[in-house]
């Protein structure tokens, strides 16, 4: 089995692939592409592989994906023989997982530009993307508020799905594009929760949490 | 003189070589100041502000300007003529803080295991050894020297972790060079800069710089890598309290592995390098 | 009132960091592994990192810039860059008084906390920001206890008589839930919410949407009322 993502560093979306990879115990092959400044995923090469010049993309047994949600989709559906990070045998809970998907384009759409135009330069419409990422982490937390009162910790349920790990990098790099996570307790829960599980990934703005490190500590 | 008229007499980058592109103008920020850079190379790039051009000069992949008609020299960087290094411009960032904070970060080695963790450092390796700091007379320089670290993964070259040595230079009060163990030729350093162009007293676009022996690494990759580290670093210089840097001793506490930190403090203080100080002059 | 409301207890589990302000002070709340509450300067003596983003171990706190070691009294234990030191007992945040009671974590940063007196009964629900002035925020809570029958009988009570904390009684005219004003920052109010612990779990749901539209409202008329710019 052979999987290849056309990779950036400092992007949430291409993160989003490495981190579940990375939960699931997934190898896989990076190429890295020089987005910024270079511009290469707009490059001729590239375009072949995806006309529409975005990252990530990923090539898996010579299948190209080029949407994130559906490369998480097959991630999860190829290595997790649970089903809990993809979860087709409840229908109820898989349509809530495929809502929170559609719910984090909304989070790249908003975040995700600002982060960009804080960071990068990139011309946006400032105020309309801070009020949809405004409306966005308030849908959130309201969302979290609900299932906390309902007694689960993730999205859709008590184990997190690939809903949470879509939804949670450009929630936890909001701070990046000027907006802190104060005003939301629940959202700051949650990714406490996201970072603490087993084979957590970091990214440039999500630092590692750096708790166990007592152990080490302790015996010096 | 002020601050910022101190700061007005060096050369600053304010945009890349590569991406001059014939008939865009880019708009920037330098010091407070509006500026526009225009043409499509080496030969036909001017800067101007306010209708007027400004000095210019390219320079280590980027372009230079001042607003002094007698402006410090820029700065040598020797090796930026050295045959079978790769030299690599690695685009801007921009990071809401003093720009002294920024090239004060640079300097740093203390954060490498809590910032950098699994790359330029982890615990428990985060002991800093004795280092030397002098004043290089000759160029009026911050210079720290003897530098050691652990590192896990030293550089995009390195295979498994090292200890690394280092060595600083701050040839201008917005400017650091690093010299660092280069693992695929132990006789050579690598060199590392980091360019700020100040936007404000509280906001700079830092423009990392590299000059490296390293045949195999794709470009992506080593941009990659040192933009991770430098991005690694944003969160924490977007989050020091006051935005401004306090060059006088009292605000804040330094160790002895804060020696090149210091020096720094003082070389400022002592040049009136005030502007995005949190003293004022 | 010096003492303020900062946050639920239970948003602040064991190993916890967060930020809060009172007026021009910026703080850094944690909670030990063992369950240990402090509030602190949010800015470490080194290099002035904000304390809010460090991390917790065992019973430290330890900033996330150079990793200095906290203990709950604040003090510097551990300095990573010199393992072998002993650091001077003058590294230390500015400390300020917190406490925990009735499900709020308390903080005076003039003097010692001392808790509101509160309802029994009361249990957490959810801490809100809405971006308006304190005098809106409680108009529009007070409106729209009046118009949901379901959840209220419309009764507000001024439980301090100076508007920081509301109590609203539910339908059968008992304990309903309480509200409890943080001191107000520039443009914007934040609201701990404490429900009545008979509540069903549907009913602590309508509770928290109810909350949601009282802020719609209480921001549509801010904006209207042009006393500050509309709300990005
Ligand atoms: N196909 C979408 C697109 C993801 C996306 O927008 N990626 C950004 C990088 S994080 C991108 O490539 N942007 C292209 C550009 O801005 O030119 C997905 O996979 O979710
Ligand atoms: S700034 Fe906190 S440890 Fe250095």
């Amino acid at each position: 089995m052979s999987i290849t993502l056309y990779n950036y560093v400092l992007s949430g979306n291409c993160y989003k692939v490495r981190l579940l990879a990375n939960l699931l115990n997934i190898k896989y092959e990076t190429v890295a592409i020089d987005f910024h400044p270079g511009k290469e995923h707009q490059s001729e090469p590239l375009l072949k592989l995806n006309p529409a010049g975005t990252l990530p993309i990923l090539v898996a047994n010579g299948q190209v994906f080029t949407e994130t949600q559906a490369m998480l989709v097959w991630l999860a559906q190829q290595h997790d023989p649970s089903c809990s990070w993809w979860p087709i045998n409840n229908a109820n809970q898989l349509a809530a997982v495929v809502q929170w998907l559609g719910f984090s384009s909304r989070l790249s759409a908003t975040i995700g530009e600002l982060r960009l135009h804080s960071m990068l330069n990139n011309t946006i419409n400032i105020d309309s993307a801070q009020h949809g990422a405004k409306i966005c982490l308030r849908e959130l937390e309201s969302h979290l508020t609900e299932q906390r009162i309902i007694g689960q910790q993730w999205l859709t349920g008590d184990q997190p799905t690939i809903a949470d790990v879509a939804c949670f990098p450009y929630t936890a790099l909001s701070p990046d594009a000027g907006i802190e996570h104060d005003e939301y307790p629940l959202i700051r829960g949650w990714l406490h929760a996201l970072r603490s599980l087993d084979n957590f990934l970091t990214m440039p703005g999500i630092h590692e949490l750096h708790e166990l490190g007592s152990t080490i500590r302790d015996k010096t | 003189m002020t601050g910022l008229e101190h700061a007005q007499k060096y050369w600053y980058p304010v945009a890349m070589l590569g991406e001059l592109n014939d008939g865009q103008t880019k708009n920037t920020q330098l010091l407070g100041t509006e500026i526009s850079v225009c043409g499509s190379n080496e030969e036909s790039v001017t800067v101007s502000s306010a209708g007027q051009l400004l000095a210019v000069q390219c320079q280590y992949d980027h372009v230079w300007t001042t607003f002094s008609d007698d402006p410090y020299p820029l700065f040598a960087i020797p090796e930026a003529e050295e045959p079978g290094r790769r030299f690599v411009p690695c685009g801007v960032v921009r990071v809401s803080c003093s720009p002294l904070r920024a090239v004060e970060n640079f300097l740093d080695i203390a954060h490498f295991p809590f910032v950098h963790t699994g790359v330029l450092g982890a615990e428990p390796h985060t002991e800093v050894y004795k280092y030397d700091v002098q004043i290089d007379e000759k160029h009026d320089e911050v210079f720290a020297t003897n530098i050691r670290f652990f590192q896990p993964q030293a550089s995009k070259s390195a295979e498994g972790s090292i200890e690394t040595e280092y060595i600083y230079r701050v040839p201008a009060p917005m400017a650091a060079i690093l010299y660092k163990t280069c693992p695929p030729k132990p006789e050579a350093m690598d060199v590392i800069t980091l360019f700020v162009q100040p936007i404000d007293e509280e906001t700079c676009d830092v423009w990392p710089w590299m000059a490296l022996y390293d045949d195999t690494s794709t470009m992506a990759d080593l941009i990659q890598f040192q933009q991770l580290i430098f991005v690694q670093d944003r969160s924490i210089l977007e989050n020091q309290l006051p935005r401004k840097l306090p060059i006088d001793p009292g605000h804040e506490i330094p160790t002895k592995a804060d020696l090149t930190s210091i020096a720094y403090r003082r070389w400022l203080k002592k040049r009136g390098a005030y502007y995005g100080a949190l003293e004022k002059i | 009132m010096t003492t303020e409301p900062i946050g639920l207890a239970q948003d602040l589990a064991p190993k916890g960091v967060m930020r809060a302000q009172i007026g021009h002070a910026d703080m850094a709340i944690w909670r030990s592994t063992s369950g240990v509450i402090s509030a602190w300067e949010n800015r470490c003596p080194h290099r002035g990192m904000r304390l809010s983003h460090g991390f917790v171990r065992g019973e430290s706190l330890a900033c996330a810039y150079h990793g200095w070691h906290y203990d709950c009294d604040a003090k510097c234990h551990y300095i990573p860059a010199h393992p072998e030191l002993e650091p001077p007992s003058t590294i230390r945040p500015a400390i300020y008084s917190v406490v925990e009671k009735a499900g709020i974590i308390w903080v005076n940063t003039a003097g010692t906390a001392t808790p509101a007196e509160l309802p029994d009964r009361l249990l957490g629900l959810r801490t809100i920001t809405m971006q308006c002035d304190l005098s809106t925020a409680a108009h529009a809570i007070a409106s729209a206890a009046q118009t949901n029958a379901a959840l209220f009988n419309g009764s507000v009570n001024d439980i301090n008589s100076d508007q920081t904390i509301l109590s609203l009684a539910n339908p059968n005219g008992t304990d309903g839930i309480c509200i409890l004003f943080q001191q107000p920052l520039a443009q914007s109010t934040v609201i701990h919410v404490l429900a009545h612990d008979s509540y069903s779990q549907n009913e602590l749901i309508a509770i928290s949407r109810w909350c949601e539209s009282v802020r719609r409202e209480a921001e549509r008329i801010m904006q209207s009322s042009n006393k500050v710019e509309p709300a990005k």
